[in-house]
């Protein structure tokens, strides 16, 4: 049986699907804590957050052999062929790092930290095949259903308990085309043989206006049709991040 | 203090002395607390001195407010009986049964697993102290194991529970029954009803009911054989003779039998105070020896959890020095521990033998001791009784001598054997003379029971003598009404012979006719006439020498002979209505008519011959030692096969070469009989040069204080011994043997009480079939230790890679606590059902020091050969379903650090998805349903061929053993379950997983099936060879 096994394609995903949603940097506990007045405290992050972002330069995407340019507004599904090295290798859809504007780290290369407005970056792991639907538009939070796009499956950020709703503050959401979201375009994924350099789509979250010295729980969410949460699995469909700033 | 504790400080120990005189002598057993014990002493000395002998019968009545007429108060009676409690021997007394629960949790193994708990427990403590709530693991092993240990402790303790059960309920089945006399009436009742001060009844046939005080006796004779080991009875009167309670003659013991005569008496004693209850509970006082099953469970445990251990250890020292951190690294050391130790050994181990036990009841062998079952089986020496045991315990007419001819009658138990001819003249005669010379007589109200079974008051001889006229003749009693009784003249020592005259039926025929039994001698010496063929012959020298011939011929065959003959007296001197004087003898004692000579032995029961050769197949000894004549206990020895044909004795090989005894060679004899006198003369290392010179062993007239050392003689020879007895002087040797087997129905309690097992029908044969059982045990625990042992390695080898190899833990300490503690179980013990394989009884008993229950053999096949290939099953299966899942195997080597990491919520597979923890985490749950999948179906496989040792499964056949199948389905409805439970992933890692996952591990199974036939092929093909060294386990 475990000759069986295509090197393209998993026989199950069903362990693995639905996807998680995860956040850069890796945060341990899922704690976000620094001091603004101390780079220190928060060299992690910023570390963490390049080293991922360094994929998403635009001199890593220059090669037209591998990459594609897709319409830089969100899209339909890119079909590439059956799961097989057939054709070679498949095409992988750019994704400009600038699109993250204050938290693609070219324009403040503290991410927002040094100023006390943290950016997270999210993405969704990557399931090979994976289409993820974007959700019907009932049952959504009315501030995801206001940006609400077709191809364009939404996050959103909010306190985790309503008491902190204040707290949070307002989040900015830096995406292709400021969609709140991942577009479709990107998937579905054809695997690491297939496309080496696959790059997902990413989503920059900046917390601009959070409450110092408290801990302020937040949540993102993924909204699609096709996309579960676990409570077993906190990483599954959403996250949650605890910020602690401190102001001195 | 009660006395039952003060008993227990002593070991009282009764010998024989020169004058054969009895004396008990009480040791002191332990010397701490010198000073309490020293005061206990005084008391119980104090105790032991009875005076009520020496009481004059007034001051008798005074002490204990009774009458002798009228007997005690009933409503005095009941309070007295409050007071002192029921008459009746207190079981020994128990540990309590708080200690013997406790006990069963406190083992070694079980410590070891409490150890394991703690450590678990405190790993969780400090989880939940660094706030890390996700996972419970640590939590659930620990109850898990908590469970286990309570779980085993509780099935131990019932199972012992329940046997004691089995003995308590035996115990109840026969109520005794007392004649007691209260408020000037008879009464019956039951024997433990007596009271202190009952005046009560006891006549010939009855067991003395407690200690008594005699008061009238009417030739009443005791037999205190089980008291003192001498069989002679003695006569009991109300004098007092000897100053000493136990010589004097007016105390008849409690549990002794009353042979003959009637008498009445006090009761001084009742239960546990009577001199036997002392000597009972002081016997029980003694500790077994542990049986040779529990060393080898011990020592097999032993092995295994110093091996578990040891692996435990290094893998700690390896995963410490890895870098993993100690708590983890303690729980590795646990798993470990777990899937070595086979902590449900025992209860395995007690669920066989109490089936066993349980199978043996049901052929009237009762087991007081679980492991005796087993020790039994390895038993190579029996030394047995032969009365009761051996024989029918009941005299039979076994021959007759008449017409010049010796006819055979029918000895068999149930009348199935061959008849004589009964068409002569003389059988006639004589079948008159027995019927009618005979004082015997059935106890009334058996009408519808079987001859052979009816109760008789009369002696040994007179009752073999008249159940042979009631079933030659028909209804005797009726017969004897026809021949009307006109004097008697009783069996007396000097005239060693019997007459009774008789009316004729016909009452036209006035003659008298007198007949006579008796010494055959004697009888002889009083005729002058022979009836040959109804003709009346003068006796000449030619008849006295072929009278000679078959007295010597049947005396020969151990045999008692009586001699017969009769008168018709002269109606002339001897008209109707004469009246004959038996102190006088006013009639002829000479010139008689000899009309035959009858024999009787006690005759082997049917059944003893075919025990005694499947005996000797098997490779055991039988060894009969009996207080018997040796002349009869040769013959009984020669008929049942203890001699067997052709073999001769010292003597007989002296006789048949027609030279001295000295000069025969002593080795070419293979027989010997010693008896009792010889013994006393013997230095031990000569019994036991004695005992291996010669195979087939009796020993006759001995006492019980020489079965004793006849056993050690043969436990020197490395023997394994079991010992059957009924008396209280035989418990010493039931104690010492090995096993010690007690009759049920001859037995005294204080036998019962030493011995290892009981025979509810006193029947040898009940033996054989406990060898049977016994031996089938040991090799169905073998059975059940290899397929028991199998699975560690399937267990261990996880991980052994995990921890060398780093990939993501193959299978969880819970799932092992699942297969140890769960699936597995019923299998395991489904195998005690299994059949002999077919050879059981031709093989040599077990070498103790030899043939382990867990050998190198067993361990290396099991864990090596088989182990490795559940390993490989696993292993396939594991690695299956992680690549179909997107994790290829050389991926997963080295991926433990990243897979177990639980910040890291995008770990990449083969195809470069991201997994996140918990994702993860279910995967890994499902690698350990998986593998635990693949150890059940090899498993299932294992225990198919487990079923046999030799032969092929096809031999033995696949359904016999209905249990197995059933606990086959079981295993794998209980597999089905625990995967697609809903719930079971959260709360014991179980996860759903599909069907394909169930086959991988199927050629592996089939594999084990065949490679294992193949052995077992070998192993039959070549016996003896390297192969059947190695691999037969």
């Amino acid at each position: 049986m475990l000759f069986t096994i295509s090197e393209f394609e998993p026989k199950y995903q069903d362990r693995v699907a639905p996807p998680g949603l995860t956040l850069i940097p890796q945060v341990l506990k899922t704690e976000i804590s620094f001091s603004i007045s101390d780079p220190q405290s928060y060299g992690q992050y910023v570390e963490g957050l390049n080293k991922f972002l360094k994929n998403y330069d635009s001199d890593q995407q220059a090669s037209d052999m591998i990459f594609d340019t897709c319409a830089d507004k969100p899209d339909d599904y890119i079909m590439r062929g059956a799961f097989n090295n057939a054709q070679g290798q498949k095409k992988v859809c750019r994704f400009k790092r600038e699109w993250l504007e204050n938290c693609s780290g070219i324009a403040d290369s503290s991410y927002g930290y040094r100023d006390g407005k943290p950016c997270v970056v999210v993405k969704l792991n990557r399931v090979l095949g994976f289409k993820p639907k974007p959700p019907l538009n009932e049952s959504l939070p009315a501030e995801v259903m206001g940006k609400y796009n077709q191809y364009v499956m939404p996050v959103h950020c909010s306190a985790k308990k309503e008491e902190d709703a204040d707290k949070v503050g307002p989040v900015e959401y830096y995406g292709m085309a400021g969609y709140a979201g991942f577009p479709l375009q990107y998937y579905p994924y054809y695997g690491k043989l297939l496309q080496p350099k696959y790059l997902q789509p990413l989503l920059a979250v900046q917390f601009t206006n959070l409450t110092y010295d408290t801990e302020v729980r937040v949540e993102c969410k993924l909204y699609g049709e096709n996309i579960g949460y676990s409570d077993k699995d906190r990483f599954q469909g959403r996250f949650e991040v605890k910020f602690d700033i401190k102001s001195s | 203090s009660s006395p039952q504790d003060q008993y227990e400080l002593y070991a009282v120990e009764m010998e024989k002395q020169d004058d054969g005189a009895m004396d008990v002598k009480i040791k002191k057993k332990k010397t701490t607390k010198a000073a309490k014990k020293k005061e206990k002493l005084e008391n119980m000395k104090k105790e032991m001195d009875v005076d009520d002998h020496q009481l004059s019968v007034e001051d008798l009545e005074l002490k204990y407010q009774t009458s002798v007429s009228k007997g005690l108060n009933s409503t005095w009676a009941g309070e007295i009986l409050l007071r002192d409690g029921p008459n009746e021997l207190k079981p020994p007394k128990g540990t309590p049964e708080y200690v013997k629960f406790a006990r069963q949790l406190a083992g070694g193994l079980q410590c070891l697993m409490w150890v394991a708990a703690a450590i678990c427990l405190i790993a969780f403590g400090i989880q939940c102290g660094q706030g890390d709530l996700t996972s419970a693991d640590n939590l659930y092993l620990a109850i898990a194991l908590i469970a286990v240990v309570v779980v085993t402790g509780c099935f131990g303790y019932y199972q012992e529970f329940k046997s004691t059960n089995i003995i308590a309920s035996f115990k109840n089945l026969v109520p005794q029954q007392a004649t007691v006399i209260r408020d000037g009436d008879k009464f019956q009742i039951n024997a433990n009803q007596l009271v202190v001060g009952d005046l009560v009844e006891i006549k010939g046939g009855d067991r003395v009911p407690a200690d008594i005080r005699i008061i009238t006796s009417q030739g009443c004779k005791v037999d205190n054989s089980s008291l003192t080991g001498e069989s002679e009875p003695q006569t009991r009167a109300p004098e007092c003779t000897h100053e000493s309670p136990l010589e004097t003659r007016n105390i008849a013991f409690f549990s002794t039998m009353c042979l003959e005569g009637t008498a009445t008496g006090i009761i001084v004693n009742t239960g546990d105070r009577t001199i036997i209850g002392r000597i009972a509970s002081l016997a029980s006082g003694v500790e077994n020896e542990k049986t040779p099953i529990a060393i080898e469970i011990e020592h097999f445990v032993d092995i295994i959890a110093g091996l578990a251990i040891f692996f435990g250890g290094t893998f700690f020292v390896v995963a410490m020095v890895i870098g993993y951190p100690f708590l983890k690294a303690m729980v590795f050391f646990m798993a470990i521990v777990v899937a070595y130790v086979p902590i449900r050994l025992w209860a395995v181990f007690q669920v066989c033998l109490s089936l066993t036990a349980k199978r043996l009841a049901r052929k009237n062998c009762v087991v007081k001791n679980l492991e005796a079952v087993e020790t039994l089986g390895s038993t190579s020496v029996i030394c047995s009784d032969k009365t009761g045991t051996l024989t029918q315990n009941r005299m039979t007419v076994s021959h007759l001598w008449f017409d010049n001819q010796i006819h055979t009658a029918d000895t068999t138990e149930d009348q199935s054997g061959q008849s004589f001819d009964q068409s002569s003249e003389t059988w006639r005669a004589l079948c008159k003379i027995v019927s009618l010379c005979n004082r015997a007589f059935f106890k009334s109200g058996q009408d519808n029971v079987p001859v052979p079974k009816r109760i008789v008051i009369g002696d040994a001889s007179e009752t073999a003598l008249l159940k042979f006229s009631e079933i030659t003749l028909g209804n005797v009693m009726e017969y004897r009404e026809r021949y009307k009784k006109a004097c008697e003249i009783p069996f007396n020592s000097t005239n060693k012979f019997q007459v009774t005259i008789h009316e004729l039926e016909d009452p036209r025929d006035p003659r008298y006719l007198l007949v006579m039994k008796g010494a055959p001698e004697r009888i002889l010496e009083r005729c002058a006439t022979i009836m040959i063929k109804g003709q009346e012959l003068p006796l000449d020298e030619q008849w006295k020498e072929a009278f000679q011939t078959a007295y010597m011929d049947l005396g020969g065959l151990g045999e008692r002979v009586l001699g017969f003959c009769h008168l018709y007296l002269d109606p002339v001197q001897f008209p109707r209505g004469f009246s004959f004087d038996s102190e006088e003898m006013n009639f002829p004692t000479s010139g008689l008519c000899f009309a035959g000579l009858i024999s009787m032995i006690d005759p082997p029961r049917a059944t003893v011959p075919d025990a005694v050769m499947k005996c000797r197949t098997a490779g055991i000894r039988v060894i009969m030692v009996t207080g018997d004549h040796p002349i009869t206990a040769k013959a009984i020895a020669a008929s049942v096969g203890i001699i067997s044909e052709g073999s001769e004795t010292v003597e007989d090989i002296a006789s048949r070469m027609r030279i001295p005894v000295e000069q025969v060679n002593k080795w070419e004899a293979r027989a010997c009989v010693v008896n009792g006198g010889q013994l006393k003369d013997m230095e031990s290392e000569d019994l036991v040069e004695i005992l291996k010179m010669h195979p087939e062993m009796v020993f006759a007239r001995t006492s019980p204080q020489q079965k004793l050392i006849i056993v050690e003689s043969c436990q020197k020879l490395g023997a394994i011994v079991a010992v059957t007895g009924d008396g209280v002087n035989d418990s010493p040797a039931l104690k010492k043997a090995d096993i010690g087997v007690a009759m049920g129905i001859a037995g005294s309690d204080a036998a019962k009480n030493a011995a290892d097992m009981i025979l509810l029908d006193d029947n040898f044969a009940s033996i054989v079939t406990g060898v049977e059982q016994g031996r089938l045990i040991f090799d169905n625990l073998k059975k059940s230790i290899a397929y028991t042992l199998t699975k560690n390695i399937p267990e261990l080898t996880p991980y052994l890679i995990y921890i060398t190899v780093s990939v993501p833990l193959p299978l969880g300490c819970i799932t092992i606590l699942f297969i140890e503690l769960c699936t597995d179980i019923f299998p395991s013990v489904s195998l005690a059902y299994e059949k002999a394989e077919s050879d059981i009884m031709h093989l040599k008993p077990r070498n103790p020091r030899r043939d382990r229950l867990g050998d190198v053999a067993l361990a290396v096949y099991s864990y090596f050969q088989i182990g490795a290939i559940q390993s490989f099953a696993g292993f396939t299966d594991y690695f299956t379903a992680m690549a179909q899942e997107g994790w290829f195997p050389l991926l997963c080597v080295g991926l433990r650090a990243q897979w177990e990491n639980d910040h890291l919520q995008d770990v990449q597979d083969s195809y470069g998805q991201e997994w996140t923890f918990g994702q993860r985490l279910y995967q890994e749950y499902t690698c350990y349903t998986v593998f635990f999948i693949s150890i059940e179906m090899c498993q299932i496989l294992d225990v198919l061929i487990r079923k046999t040792r030799r032969l092929s499964v096809f031999q033995q056949g696949f359904f016999r053993n209905k249990i197995l199948v059933i606990a086959i389905v079981f295993q794998l409805c209980l597999g089905c379950f625990l995967c697609y439970c809903p719930g079971m992933p959260n709360i014991f890692n179980f996860m759903p997983i599909r069907f394909q996952w169930w086959l991988v591990p199927l050629p592996f199974g089939i594999l084990i099936f065949v490679y294992d036939e193949i052995r077992k092929l070998g192993v039959r093909r070549h016996p003896g060879s390297w192969w059947d060294k190695e691999l037969y386990y």
